[in-house]
């Protein structure tokens, strides 16, 4: 008879190889685009797949000379200050909503977490409309403008804030402390893991964001990073070279925040759960 | 002397709250009001519009095209949606409890959701390219027949879909760990004592104390499951797009076509509010239910 460990641990050592198949297979498609942007055409849909290609090319990078430095620097320049007037809107709008009383705050609250269920699609045509007639169609201002609320960020914080005791507020408002001078100088301080997590998720979004960049913008010395990878999708032949190099340049910022702030995102992804 | 105080109070309060409400108010509240107002008008952009009533309705709902859209939308989200969860709860399970390697597993299935759906779009054109992608030499070498992909209307949409499940089932399984690693270990060892088996654990402990986030998570499936439309712009058609034989044509396409290729303001806002409503709808039965099916004193 097989004893209880034995057959226990031949299980976990099936689970862990299932556990490699799969991940194996989830990181299949990033491998793919890891070798195929230093491929040539020729080499690039040789059957069976080879993971260093025969040929190292950086010609691939190239061909993107001419437009893409324009394109990273505007998504960088984007998503750097819609990230920073995020920070902004979401820290002060949840510390009005946790530490501040006042007459119709949790109404207003509730108006925010149910904004986070109206869908894009609803709301996008009368944005349009007001954004042509503040004259900021294709315009970084719109695509600015446009990211500076955050109801996910306010809430996010709020949580955050809503866990570190009054006592402390308490105390400094005695001493009398003005309210700006306890957020700024006792609550953020206190409060970097949330700031951090904020900043990952929203540099995440706008660093990806596609449809809101694909509506407003036209120009091509205006586009982003996501929107410009675009050209290839209208373009009547295909380079793939070029398509996985683009793709793999707008992959490895995000990758590697990833890889150093691992634990940002899933705290960020379980305290959405929280509510729920 | 309480007046002044309330004075500065005020101010005290508008300094915090205005950054974040003056931009919800102009692009998110009033945003929402004029596009239920819209939907009534045929606004097409120009200085002359007028009131028709339900017309736009009437013309979404008489017309076929829309019926078949909302039903490639439908679609499109039961089958990620029952994918996107049965696989998040299936690896959250494999690995909510700590193993030497877990956390790399967990992360490596969380990784495909960090990424530009434009890279993932075109990540996917290339492996699934119909006449030499590796997909097809893949088949091909194993004897298997090969396919079209995202070019036939057979396949363009089960393609989409596999990509979306691909990217997002780590979501929900980071979301479902925390879930599971909140439920108490004594209530474990309690059914255990009983002489629950793991089947009988997992009904009666696991799945009644993940239910909050069980719920959340199909919630939240459902609702992005309505509104996919990178992965159909970027990879069936870009701006006339909507696939081959519009076979991967969603509602939230339709809305972007109908808005800023024809400029069919009036008609694309009624289209949008549809979508509202039944985001509305799911959100409703998810309050409801959760207050019927959800059980909070197990954890």
């Amino acid at each position: 008879m097989m004893s209880y460990n034995l057959k226990k641990r031949r299980m976990h050592v099936i689970k862990l190889i299932f556990l490699s198949i799969v991940a194996i297979v989830v990181l299949l498609p990033l491998i793919i685009v890891l070798s195929s942007s230093f491929k040539n055409e020729s080499e690039i849909f040789d059957f069976p797949f080879h993971l260093i290609p025969r040929k190292t090319i950086l010609g691939n990078f190239e061909q993107l000379i001419d437009t893409f430095p324009i394109y990273i620097f505007n998504s960088v320049k984007l998503t750097v200050t819609i990230v920073l007037v995020q920070l902004v809107t979401a820290a002060t709008g949840a510390y009005a909503f946790s530490k501040l009383t006042w007459k119709g705050r949790d109404f207003i609250f509730g108006l925010y977490l149910a904004s986070m269920m109206i869908p894009m699609q609803a709301v996008m045509i009368p944005q349009f409309i007001i954004i042509r007639n503040i004259n900021l169609y294709d315009s970084h201002g719109a695509l600015v403008l446009l990211g500076a609320f955050t109801a996910f960020g306010t809430f996010l914080i709020r949580q955050f804030f809503m866990s570190i005791p009054n006592t402390y507020s308490e105390a400094a408002r005695i001493d009398g402390a003005r309210e700006w001078t306890i957020f700024l100088k006792l609550l953020l301080p206190m409060s970097k893991a949330v700031l951090v997590t904020q900043i990952i998720f929203s540099f995440r979004f706008f660093w990806n964001d596609f449809f809101t960049p694909l509506i407003y913008i036209t120009s091509p010395e205006l586009k982003t990073l996501p929107l410009g990878m675009t050209d290839f999708v209208r373009e009547q032949y295909v380079y793939w070279g070029p398509q996985m190099a683009a793709a793999l340049i707008s992959i490895i910022p995000v990758l590697i925040i990833f890889l150093f702030g691992q634990k940002y995102f899933i705290q960020g992804v379980s305290s959405s759960g929280l509510k729920g | 002397m309480k007046r002044s105080y309330s004075l500065k109070n005020t101010g005290t309060v508008m300094s915090f709250l205005l950054p974040s409400f003056i931009g919800f108010s102009i692009f998110v509240f009033a945003p929402m009001i004029m596009a239920v107002v819209l939907s009534f008008t045929n606004y097409s952009g120009g200085p002359k519009f007028r009131f028709v009533g339900f017309k736009n309705y009437v013309m979404a709902f008489s017309n076929p095209d829309f019926l078949s859209y909302l039903f490639v939308t439908f679609k499109f989200m039961l089958i990620s949606v029952i994918f996107q969860i049965g696989l998040g709860l299936f690896f959250a399970i494999l690995l909510s409890k700590q193993f030497r390697g877990c956390s790399t597993f967990r992360s490596i299935f969380y990784i495909p959701n960090i990424l530009s759906s434009v890279a993932v779009g075109l990540a996917f054109m290339f492996i699934f390219e119909p006449s030499s992608g590796l997909i097809n030499e893949f088949l091909a070498f194993i004897g298997l027949p090969t396919s079209k992909w995202l070019a036939s209307e057979k396949s363009a949409l089960n393609v989409i879909i596999t990509i979306a499940i691909w990217q997002n089932f780590g979501y929900y399984m980071v979301l479902f760990i925390g879930g599971l690693q909140n439920i108490s270990t004594t209530l474990y060892e309690a059914a255990e004592m009983d002489g629950a088996n793991k089947f009988k654990q997992f009904i009666h402990v696991t799945i009644p104390g993940l239910s909050p986030i069980l719920f959340y998570g199909i919630t939240i499936a459902i609702i992005r499951g309505f509104q996919v439309f990178d992965y159909i712009y970027i990879m069936t058609g870009g701006q006339q797009g909507g696939g081959p034989a519009g076979s991967t044509n969603v509602l939230a396409f339709d809305i972007y076509l109908n808005a800023f290729t024809y400029f069919r303001f009036g008609y694309a806002s009624a289209e949008s509010v549809v979508l509202m409503l039944i985001i509305l709808f799911v959100t409703y039965i998810q309050n409801r239910g959760q207050k019927r099916w959800v059980s909070y004193d197990v954890v």
